[in-house]
């Protein structure tokens, strides 16, 4: 099964770089769907079928806080798993981000095979023995 | 908190986050009295800055050359270097300064929340004495990075 992932970060680069560990780690994507905002994520999320969302926190416009609320606070998308991504790696606020219904978080720097199995464990599967 | 203070975990947290992501290795660091004036040439480098909000407020900064800004930028995003924009290598620097204030200002919080601005390219020049600030230059093995932490006066909060 081919999942779509949608990656929300503000920084192209980052985008860049989680594809790339995502590629490594051998998941099965279909599409790649990015965003730079949680506003340019809302339009994605309510127009294409997404497995996965992985976002950053700090964001112009509407941060990953507000993305997350917005999301579980939707029927229609409440279900999705969501994978934070952020360079904030303060207890308070991971514990925040999890009350409010994230599934995970990865901190910046990050392993790849950190973020890689964080994946595995939401989408289901196992990692690519390369991990 | 004095941006002296800082001293240490602006070296630790460097090294960490350009090990992990940038597979660059931090070979020495050291403190300065100013940002570098003729070296690196300004037209051939790249600075960039964003503030921090938390119990402790201020600005965080980096300065690099250019050809540094391509080496990391090759090494984060997979390619070879040749294949390196120059906006690829300012978006890596951009967010270079975005993780290592990150990965800073985590250990200063603890359990507090903290809020990042984006980093956006600057131009302007700190200097010890005058603002409190602390200036580090750290050579790697991919050229010299000098970071820079400037501490408001007044605590706010996000």
């Amino acid at each position: 099964m081919a999942f779509n992932i949608l990656i929300v970060d503000d920084s192209p680069a980052m985008r860049r770089v989680v594809r790339r560990v995502v590629d490594i780690a051998g998941v099965d994507v279909g599409n790649y769907l990015e965003a730079g905002n949680g506003v340019e994520a809302l339009v994605v999320l309510r127009t294409e079928w997404v497995d996965l969302i992985m976002t950053d926190i700090n964001m112009p416009e509407m941060d990953g806080e507000e993305l997350l609320l917005e999301v579980r606070n939707d029927p229609a998308l409440a279900t999705i798993p969501v994978l934070v991504v952020s360079t904030d790696r303060s207890q308070g606020r991971v514990r925040q981000m999890i009350s409010l219904g994230a599934d995970g978080y990865v901190s910046k720097p990050f392993l790849p095979e950190t973020l890689s199995l964080e994946m595995y464990r939401l989408l289901g599967g196992t990692p690519n023995e390369s991990f | 908190m004095k941006a002296s203070e800082f001293a240490g975990l602006i070296s630790e947290c460097c090294s960490e986050v350009l090990d992990a992501m940038y597979f660059t290795t931090v070979l020495d660091s050291q403190l300065k009295e100013s940002m570098p004036e003729a070296e690196p040439d300004e037209a051939d480098s790249l600075s960039f800055d964003l503030q921090f909000v938390g119990h402790i407020s201020g600005h965080f900064g980096l300065h690099l050359a250019q050809a540094t800004a391509r080496n990391l930028a090759a090494n984060f995003l997979g390619e070879e270097e040749t294949d390196i924009s120059s906006a690829e290598a300012g978006e890596v620097a951009g967010e270079l300064s975005n993780m290592l204030c990150g990965s800073v200002m985590s250990r200063v919080e603890g359990d507090d929340k903290f809020v990042l601005s984006h980093p956006e390219p600057c131009n302007f020049v700190v200097r010890a004495g005058v603002d409190d600030v602390l200036i580090s230059r750290l050579d790697t093995d991919n050229g010299a990075i000098t970071v820079w932490v400037v501490i408001d006066g007044e605590p706010c909060r996000p």
